[in-house]
């Protein structure tokens, strides 16, 4: 669609925020930015929060190559500018507590223990991948050893999936929480409804982390909610509702550490939004052209490993040359972990059966076995 | 809760918008409840009044005689003691046998009132109920699932919640034509839990739909009470979570829910987009004609059969002036009459042919 003069006026009026459908989207900027405030992590809390940070980032610029080089079997949802939320948002578990990563959680995973290594197998569809090279993406779990449920495609559908978890670890008398994550999008699904609700009336620890990135694939947020903050889903189910700067990792951490301890305490389930943006398309094969260019380099400047970074090196706490190593460390473990992926050979036709229905001796070997 | 007394003065000619009548509504977040109120006519009371008896005695029929006589083909569901809310809120529905002028609603199974006033003779209701021929769906089906659009009535659809993203999308329709037409939508407390609603109501709210939706809060969805099915303390809280005015009121004062939705459709007509309104009553019978609802402690139903809301209604009538035994007498006496004609031409249809049974299955 070609966009009116009088849009096009409007545009060039706004510094360039108007789509194509003339929606004004200056709304989605950035607000100001509050400096970051250490909770009371100590150093080696946030140098290893520093490093999974560059890690989910290297990881996936690594994956993107590989998708380019038409290695990737299936799709690749980026999560570059929203690595806080996962990081963050994880970094205040424990490891017993359940954790369902959606697609753009790759830092979830990495913070549960799940190795580079494993990561590439699965997304090069390998034999040796935790789901022997049947699916893709994220697509696996293991809750008896990782406490990790996989991911589901139909966006919502993991909310009851939680709900229900949570239920399970408190009827077992366990004091486990729950936290998975949904998009802004997502959140519009009659699933989210029926499973925050269900969690509300019987008051489980259930952390719903609602990742606002600005656009469900290409539908900006006012085309979603008519709310200012998805915060205030909470409220509406008698929940607790708090909502976050998603690029700044120590408020991403400590919402969700309180969130934590009203779920241990009883106290029910938190919706917590994290406002970011989504720096690349829906998928790599989407080049996002719907989305204004003024809008994504007003996100430029909120990188949240940058503004870690720099918050660390305000602090003393890292040097230059120190992020620098950390980097160059990271990039040999990624060589090695990929070359290692490489060699796996793809899953024997045969295999493509096994498993569908339960297979004694099938199961138990299933990741992470190894 | 406490039945307060009805208050207000019934004001000669047509509805109006007047100042202060009473208490503020217990108004979630429309800063302007309170402020002004809807009080119907003289001829618009009466004509509450009566709809509500005779609703509760079409009810009253079926539940209680025919079903237990066998003659109802499936379930029965009545809206015993919630008769208010479908009459106090269809009052508001346009009707004007104009296409592109006129509302359309999407009633719960509870709302019966709704389809006399949207002009369904009882003896057409009595037909569906009992699998005739000459009932709305031609005998084949039963009880609330009857819809007719050219009466405005968007059939109930019995998987609770599927009403609303529909009533949305007539809604929808309207917007696009660019009429004043509003779509009403009706539903329990139970539905509200349903995914369904939250897409609806979500869509509505960021469209800005003409679209009221009204929740007949009445206490039990079958036997699962609120408490068990919403962890806020009114479901109106809900209207927050999508940016949207919401309210709760009594649905046992017909004058309340006249004026609430009336200000609510007032809105939706002016491009103010959907209201959610919340309706405390109770269902005063079991889910269903073979439910006992031996679940339901019995002292709710002492406690609320003092709210009726009919018996309010002809409190407040009489103490206006506007009716006097006699005259109730004589209005009930009609709506017997009425319906013992009408019970006696339903029994009269046939039945439908086995051939009829793949009629209309698809456009004919």
């Amino acid at each position: 669609m070609r966009p009116s003069p009088a849009v096009k006026r409007d545009r060039a009026k706004r510094g360039g925020m108007v789509d194509a459908r003339g929606d004004d989207l200056s709304y989605l900027a950035p607000g100001p930015a509050a400096p970051l405030k250490n909770p009371g992590l100590d150093r080696a809390r946030l140098l290893e929060m520093h490093r999974f940070l560059r890690l989910t980032r290297m990881l996936e610029e690594k994956l993107s190559t590989l998708y380019r080089q038409g290695q990737i079997v299936g799709g690749l949802y980026s999560s570059l500018g929203l690595e806080a939320i996962s990081v963050g948002t994880a970094f205040a578990l424990r490891p017993d507590d359940l954790l369902a990563p959606m697609i753009r959680n790759i830092g979830s995973l990495l913070v549960r223990g799940v190795s580079p290594r494993d990561l590439f197998l699965q997304f090069l569809a390998r034999y040796d991948a935790p789901t022997h090279g049947k699916d893709g993406t994220l697509h696996f779990g293991n809750v008896e050893a990782k406490s990790l449920i996989g991911p589901i495609s139909h966006l919502g559908t993991l909310i009851p999936v939680m709900a229900g978890a949570a239920l399970a670890a408190r009827m077992r008398g366990e004091d486990r929480v729950a936290l998975t994550y949904i998009g802004d999008g997502g959140s519009s699904t009659g699933d989210v409804h029926e499973g925050l609700n269900q969690a509300a009336v019987l008051k489980l620890p259930l952390i719903l982390v609602v990742e606002n990135n600005g656009y469900a694939y290409s539908t900006p947020t006012r085309r979603q909610f008519a709310v200012e903050s998805l915060a205030s889903r909470g409220p509406a189910y008698g929940c607790a509702g708090e909502s976050v700067d998603g690029t700044d990792i120590l408020s991403v951490y400590e919402a969700t550490r309180r969130a934590v301890e009203r779920g241990r305490r009883g106290e029910g389930p938190t919706v917590l939004e994290c406002r970011a943006f989504r720096m690349r398309g829906h998928a790599e094969h989407d080049d996002m052209r719907y989305v204004p260019q003024a809008l994504l380099e007003s996100w430029k400047a909120r990188d949240p490993i940058d503004r870690f970074e720099a918050f660390l090196f305000d602090e003393g706490l890292l040097s230059r040359k120190d992020a620098g190593a950390t980097r160059e460390a990271i990039a040999a473990d990624l060589d090695g972990a990929a070359t290692e992926a490489m060699a796996s050979p793809a899953p024997p036709p045969g295999e493509a059966l096994r498993g569908v229905y339960y297979e004694p001796g099938y199961e138990r070997p299933w990741w992470p076995a190894r | 809760m406490v039945a307060r007394p009805m208050t207000g003065q019934p004001k000669p000619g047509t509805v109006r918008a007047i100042g202060p009548r009473r208490p503020a509504p217990r108004s979630v977040a429309d800063p302007a409840a309170g402020t002004r109120a809807l009080v119907p006519d003289s001829a618009t009371l009466l004509e509450m009044f009566h709809l509500m008896k005779l609703t509760r005695a079409l009810e009253d029929r079926i539940e209680r005689k025919l079903y237990r006589q066998g003659k109802i083909v499936g379930g029965v569901y009545v809206g015993r003691g919630q008769e208010a809310i479908s009459v106090g809120a269809a009052m508001h529905v346009r009707r004007t046998g104009d296409d592109g002028h006129d509302d359309i609603v999407s009633p719960s199974h509870r709302d019966m009132a709704i389809f006399l006033l949207q002009g369904i003779a009882p003896r057409l209701i009595l037909a569906q109920y009992m699998g005739r021929r000459a009932g709305l769906t031609r005998g084949r089906d039963g009880n609330m699932h009857m819809g007719d659009l050219k009466h405005r009535l968007v059939a109930f659809i019995s998987h609770l919640g599927d009403s609303i993203p529909v009533a949305a999308g007539c809604a929808l329709t309207f917007k696009m034509r660019a009429t004043d037409q509003i779509s009403f939508c009706f539903f329990g407390e139970g539905a509200s839990s349903r995914g369904d609603w939250h897409e609806g109501v979500n869509l509505a709210a960021v469209m800005k739909l003409p679209v009221v939706f009204i929740c007949n809060n009445n206490q039990y969805a079958y036997s699962t009470p609120t408490a068990q099915q919403f962890a806020v303390k009114r479901l109106s809280e809900r209207a927050g979570g999508y940016g949207i005015p919401g309210s709760t009121h009594d649905g046992n004062d017909v004058l309340e829910v006249y004026d609430a939705v009336g200000r609510a459709v007032d809105n939706a007509r002016h491009g103010g987009g959907p209201t959610l309104l919340e309706f405390e009553t109770f269902r005063m019978t079991g889910h269903s004609a073979h439910d006992d609802a031996g679940y339901v402690p019995k002292r709710l139903f002492e406690e609320w059969s003092r709210k009726d809301p009919i018996l309010r209604l002809e409190r407040f009538l009489a103490e206006q002036g506007l009716v006097d035994p006699a005259a109730v007498a004589e209005i009930e006496r009609r709506i017997e009459s009425e319906l013992d004609d009408a019970v006696t031409w339903a029994e009269r249809q046939p039945y439908p042919e086995p051939s009829e049974c793949l009629e209309g299955v698809y456009a004919d």
